[in-house]
């Protein structure tokens, strides 16, 4: 189907990206990769009198170590975290778990801010940021703020980002010698939005683990953290007894939502599974 | 409502400039408009693969791309890519080994393909089912596609020349 | 799909009766309503923008209300439609029971979305539906000045269409 009409105009900066965003409110809609929105106005599920192209911004793009962060702007793409040397030293996790995105083509242009500002619970990125501890950075037309990842997503496809507001970047601590992670997701097909997935994280000290990310997504209506599975781990070694508790753990403390292809207990049961794989990975 | 814009291209190696709705979607815009019929509309919704086409060198959905967004751009389609370097390559093995039927998903099975011959050399088997995986075809049964995918890669990395096709 | 649940304001039951018949308190309430209209005592006519994800859906509708006991319980039945987004169709039955916190509201929904959404979006609606209702209530125990004590989670149930 085709898209209803509308008008386009093309930001020259983000000044005028937020300019043009105030001017047009609730009529317009901010287009950077594309690869949803226009999914979305093909079916007419989304009829904005003008779109604000986003693309040219550069205060939005680039890679780059900032002290001890690693700062990915809003239209990296997945193609770029994917093969990029910077994500591959410090944030290793984005790099496994790129290729899972869509397929190819998509992924050359769907971009970093655009699957955490729409929140998809399935998608691959909110939970990595998740994981990550990372900050969101968010420019409004009162000036910038800072968000953790943790309190960014708030319910279904609804994130903290205002009307008026643009993600620019996120920063996020680079990687630790100490550090280890493992990325699941569970597809009925490659490329499908995950049935279950995981993205963990862990950092040790002589052994015994020391902080414990597990952020699980597609599993209910935002990304979700096993806060009780991570609590137990940290402070113990991973062998195979924490290992099943962990899960029984998982299991027990997160609410799963059930979606088109799976239900609640199917989920229950996979994100135990999942645990399971990424734990016994990340075993010394 | 008017809200045509100026857009100019290289399409196929040739500057182009058309006046065009900022809504039509570059497949559309390529087929309907300058009647480049290689890419083909399967789904409108990014999942097929049959509109694939080379924006500045890489893959794109042309059902999830506006004409408008190619202002400025470089755009090929397989009719600009044909019988040259590693299109050609691919065609000759792609008619060796019957990778296609109705040819409906051969465009953009043949885009696909080069950019991954283009930036993962070495893939194996596995490899090239997961990056074709978004271009649905619904005759070949897709063997005879990684086939002629595999005949490429294996080629390049012996060095040699892909065999033409020859008609006895 | 089915949607019930209960909900605490702290405001007397004839200020929530009122409340819930009040056009202007509803279209502050409800998420995204741009316009509502009285055209008699048992029918409204509303416009309200349904926003999830990427979806921006906007819902032209009629509530129609009947079996009304005052400052206790009706029944409402609703139709709207949402253009090439699809349609909906439904109905509701809300009671209203008095307690020294203030007055319980107890809803239940049955609803059923067609058109493109009800094809593609059965978690979107259904995980949507839920987070409307509590937006609702939210906005709606603010508008009466009162609190909102949520004492159960509304229940969620999808009767296969």
């Amino acid at each position: 189907m085709k898209a209803a009409a509308f008008d386009y105009v093309k930001a020259k900066n983000l000044v005028e990206a937020l300019a043009l965003l105030s001017e047009h409110g609730e009529d317009a809609r901010l287009i950077a990769g594309g690869q949803t929105l226009l999914a979305t106005l093909n079916l007419r599920l989304s009829e904005p009198s003008i779109l604000i192209d986003i693309t040219a911004v550069s205060e939005l793009k680039g890679i780059s170590v900032r002290g001890n962060m690693l700062r990915i702007g809003a239209l990296v793409t997945h193609t770029e975290i994917e093969s990029s040397d910077l994500i591959a030293q410090h944030a290793p996790l984005l790099k496994e778990a790129a290729p899972h995105i869509a397929h190819r083509a998509i992924r050359n242009l769907g971009t970093w801010g655009g699957s955490l500002a729409y929140g998809d619970p399935a998608a691959e990125w909110p939970a990595c940021s998740l994981a990550l501890d990372a900050i969101m950075i968010i420019q409004g037309p009162n000036g910038v703020r800072k968000v953790n990842a943790k309190d960014f997503f708030i319910d279904l496809y609804t994130t903290t980002l205002q009307a008026d507001e643009i993600l620019v970047a996120s920063e996020i601590p680079l990687a630790s010698s100490n550090q280890e992670h493992s990325f699941q997701e569970l597809a009925r097909r490659h490329g499908d939005y995950a049935a279950v997935g995981l993205a963990a994280l862990i950092r040790t000290d002589k052994g015994k683990v020391q902080t414990c990310r597990l952020a699980f997504f597609s599993v209910a209506a935002i990304p979700t953290m096993a806060s009780k599975a991570q609590a137990f781990i940290e402070g113990k070694s991973i062998d195979a007894a924490l290992i099943q508790q962990a899960v029984n753990l998982a299991r027990e403390e997160i609410e799963t939502l059930a979606d088109i292809t799976n239900s609640q207990e199917t989920k229950t049961h996979l994100l135990g599974v999942l645990l399971e794989r990424a734990l016994t990975k990340m075993m010394p | 409502m008017n809200h045509k814009k100026q857009i100019n291209m290289m399409l196929n190696g040739k500057q182009i400039s058309a006046e065009i709705e900022p809504r039509r979607h570059l497949v559309d815009f390529l087929r309907e408009d300058l009647g480049l019929k290689g890419p083909h509309l399967g789904c409108e919704q990014g999942a097929c693969g049959a509109c694939t086409v080379r924006v500045n060198g890489q893959i794109v959905r042309g059902c999830l791309y506006l004409a408008v967004q190619a202002d400025g751009a470089t755009v090929e389609t397989v009719e600009g890519l044909t019988e040259q370097g590693v299109l050609s390559d691919l065609q000759e093995a792609f008619l060796r080994h019957n990778a296609l039927q109705c040819g409906f998903c051969t465009s953009g099975m043949l885009l696909a393909a080069a950019e991954l011959i283009e930036h993962q050399p070495k893939s194996n088997r596995e490899q090239v089912r997961e990056w074709i995986s978004g271009n649905y075809c619904r005759c070949t049964g897709y063997h005879s596609i990684v086939d002629a995918i595999m005949e490429v890669l294996e080629a390049r990395a012996d060095g040699r020349q892909v065999k033409p096709v020859t008609t006895s | 799909m089915e949607l019930s649940g209960e909900q605490l304001i702290a405001a007397s039951v004839n200020k929530v009766w009122l409340g819930l018949n009040d056009v202007s308190t509803l279209h502050a309430s409800i998420p995204g309503c741009e316009e509502i209209e009285r055209i008699s005592d048992e029918e409204v006519r509303a416009k309200v923008m349904f926003k999830i994800g990427p979806v921006r859906a906007r819902f032209t509708g009629k509530l129609f209300l009947s079996d009304i006991v005052p400052e206790v319980s009706c029944s409402m039945a609703f139709e709207g439609t949402g253009g090439a987004a699809g349609f909906a169709k439904g109905k509701a039955k809300v009671e209203l029971y008095g307690t020294e916190d203030g007055t319980l509201v107890r809803y239940s929904t049955e609803a059923s979305i067609g058109g493109k959404l009800g094809q593609i979006g059965g978690r979107l609606i259904n995980a949507s539906a839920k987070k409307i209702a509590d937006d609702f209530f939210q906005a709606f125990a603010k508008q009466l000045g009162g609190e909102l004590i949520v004492l159960s989670d509304t229940k969620l149930e999808d009767k296969k269409e």
